[in-house]
């Protein structure tokens, strides 16, 4: 019974999700990676609510085949009670006629078993892709380093022909991915290579002083969280500032 | 034998421990000894962990530290409540919070050293504080003005060997929230003296009529001062799968988790899994659970009301105790005394109607007098308790 209400669900969900995509056209933003994935995907929406635009981003672990389109249809998970998921599956197809689309999604996805990323890319097409780092995290479903990084390059090439990679320079998984690819890209990071270089990170009582420079231009700015990581995501930020909608 | 068993002399075994083994050899003992949540582990943790467990990902060490996974939505839910702290390097999951109670108190302090306790509080404080070769300083909280802290008898007892002030906010037994007044009044003699503040905050979750709170590991220039302790045994009906998280600064956290390390290792990884879930769809069940808690309190005040020839108390604004003052005049035993010997009362409780409670006097002197009753057991077991209490006082 439990396989069969979740199949229907993942397909289900899967056919209107892509209607509503179709009809709205938001602008995607797919954000991967081990670690830092929810505060990037946060300093992403921060931006883009800040220069005017309307954000949806996925909660915490609705990341997977079920709840990527319960977050991009915005509906509420039933868990694992039946009765629970009636109002989801009746408020579902009501949202391909909903008026107000947000303007981007900012999605992070979920791969912990090959094949995981290709078919959560089978949903959305990322118009701008964010990998943060490869690490050995979730490396348990996957048989070697390599056939997990291959989850990240099935993302690269799925990213749309005119978008964006925004990848971390600091990783060589990561850089990697970017190898070869049509896309623009951009790179964060500590390496003097990055578009957006994080040349210096002083910890103070607040939080931290980060220096980044672009293009030559040199910036200071206070962020009052602690840890390298939000450095990293603030980077991903302006990244993501600079690129805007690509190809649109 | 006499040079063996040194540094565990003056250890005590938990006289709540001690109370639940002598109720356990009465057949109708019903218990509002320990703290315990009556509730099972909510479903939707099991079902991580069972995903976890099926995934094959349970049985080899973490980090020590913690899963990064884990200690990630803990930085996350700590930004909710306005703390800010590295998940990298400054949290720290410890196997359950008296096990990073322990790592703390053995990494900040020297033997000899002196550790602040305002009490009544947890009973377990003292003893850990003992083993790491240290003294508890008691000072009491002043039950006429709601177990509050009085500054001034901080003052009289810091010395040279004074280390740190550790407290539990929301207090267990006495239910009570400090105010942020009061709280910035300890930091500034914290300051003052160098000194460390070491907050207990495991029953944050259960704060009844809107009350506020506030923690002294929001404020950042703190944050080289302030340990927090925060564990999912309460908050998430989880007191089995021993699985809790301090946080600090970096500074602190790179010391305490050396002792971390020589003690468990890590954390049970099972239990991390558990924590996960928790953390991932928790908010719901705790808004339940403390609705619950928050009736049965109510339903508890209205019964030892009307045993208030017996019994006088205060309200609790939080956690699931109530810590009642007993009259000695209205009790059988000990009439001539001021004080009721709690000790005894208890016991003697026990004998006479087969109710276990935890004697105050197990949570430092000044809980001398009082008796801790927990409302995180089953409605039934409280009525019946109070049934047998009117029949016996009434």
């Amino acid at each position: 019974m439990k396989f069969i209400l979740k199949t229907f669900l993942k397909y289900y969900l899967k056919t209107i999700t892509k209607i509503v995509l179709f009809i709205h056209k938001p602008v995607v933003i797919a954000v991967a990676g081990s670690t830092n994935k929810s505060f990037v995907k946060k300093e992403v929406k921060r931006r883009l609510e800040e220069a005017g635009f309307t954000v949806r981003a996925n909660p915490k672990n609705f990341n997977t085949e079920i709840g990527l389109p319960l977050s991009i249809l915005y509906l509420p998970s039933g868990y694992n009670e039946y009765k629970k998921w009636i109002p989801a599956i009746l408020k579902a197809p009501l949202k391909i006629f909903q008026k107000k689309f947000p303007d981007f999604l900012v999605l992070s996805l979920g791969s912990s078993d090959k094949g995981d990323m290709r078919y959560l890319l089978s949903i959305i097409k990322p118009d701008i892709s964010i990998i943060t780092n490869i690490t050995q995290r979730y490396k348990e479903g996957f048989s070697d380093m390599n056939n997990l990084v291959d989850e990240y390059q099935v993302l690269a090439k799925k990213t749309r022909k005119e978008g964006v990679l925004v990848l971390n320079i600091d990783n060589y998984r990561v850089r990697e991915v970017g190898e070869g690819k049509k896309q623009k890209i951009l790179y964060y990071g500590k390496e003097k290579e990055a578009d957006i270089y994080i040349s210096k990170i002083e910890k103070n009582k607040k939080g931290q002083k980060v220096s980044i420079k672009q293009q030559g231009r040199k910036k200071d700015y206070q962020i009052n969280k602690f840890g390298e990581h939000h450095a990293y995501a603030f980077a991903v930020g302006l990244a993501v500032k600079k690129v805007g909608r690509p190809g649109r | 034998m006499g040079f063996m068993f040194e540094r565990v002399k003056d250890i005590k075994l938990s006289t709540i421990k001690e109370i639940e083994l002598r109720a356990s050899k009465y057949p109708d003992a019903v218990s509002l000894a320990q703290g315990i949540p009556d509730f099972d582990t909510p479903d939707f943790i099991k079902r991580r962990v069972e995903r976890a467990l099926k995934r094959g990902v349970v049985a080899k060490y973490s980090l020590s530290p913690g899963l990064p996974e884990l200690r990630e939505l803990i930085e996350e839910s700590l930004e909710k409540e306005n703390m800010f702290y590295d998940w990298e390097k400054e949290i720290l999951v410890t196997a359950g919070s008296i096990q990073g109670i322990t790592a703390t108190i053995m990494a900040i302090t020297n033997p000899g050293d002196e550790v602040i306790i305002p009490e009544p509080t947890y009973t377990s404080y003292q003893e850990v504080i003992k083993l790491a070769g240290c003294k508890p300083v008691f000072v009491p909280l002043n039950e006429e003005e709601g177990w509050s802290f009085d500054i001034e008898k901080y003052k009289k007892v810091i010395t040279k060997k004074t280390k740190a002030i550790f407290y539990c906010n929301p207090n267990n037994p006495t239910g009570t929230i400090y105010s942020k007044k009061q709280l910035l009044e300890l930091a500034e003699l914290a300051e003052k003296h160098n000194l460390f503040l070491i907050s207990d905050e495991v029953y944050k979750d259960f704060i009844y009529d809107e009350k506020e709170f506030f923690s002294l590991a929001e404020l950042p220039e703190l944050r080289k001062r302030v340990i927090r302790i925060f564990s999912f045994s309460k908050a998430f009906a989880m007191t089995g799968w021993r699985v809790a998280y301090l946080h600090s600064d970096e500074e602190n956290i790179r010391e305490i988790i050396k002792v971390h390390d020589s003690l468990v290792t890590c954390a049970p990884v099972i239990s991390q899994y558990g924590a996960m879930g928790a953390l991932e769809i928790g908010e719901e069940k705790i808004n339940e659970f403390r609705e619950r808690y928050k009736k049965r309190r109510d339903m508890m005040c209205e019964r030892i009301e009307k045993l208030n020839s017996v019994f006088s108390f205060v309200k609790p604004d939080s956690s699931y105790y109530i810590f009642p003052k007993i009259n000695p005049e209205a009790v059988d035993i000990k009439k001539k005394k001021k004080v009721v010997d709690s000790r005894e009362f208890a016991f003697w409780l026990l004998e006479k109607s087969q109710v276990a409670v935890v004697p105050g006097v197990a949570f430092g002197p000044n809980g001398e007098g009082h008796i801790r009753l927990s409302f995180g057991r089953r409605e039934e077991d409280i009525l019946e308790v109070f049934n047998r209490l009117e029949k016996l006082f009434l």
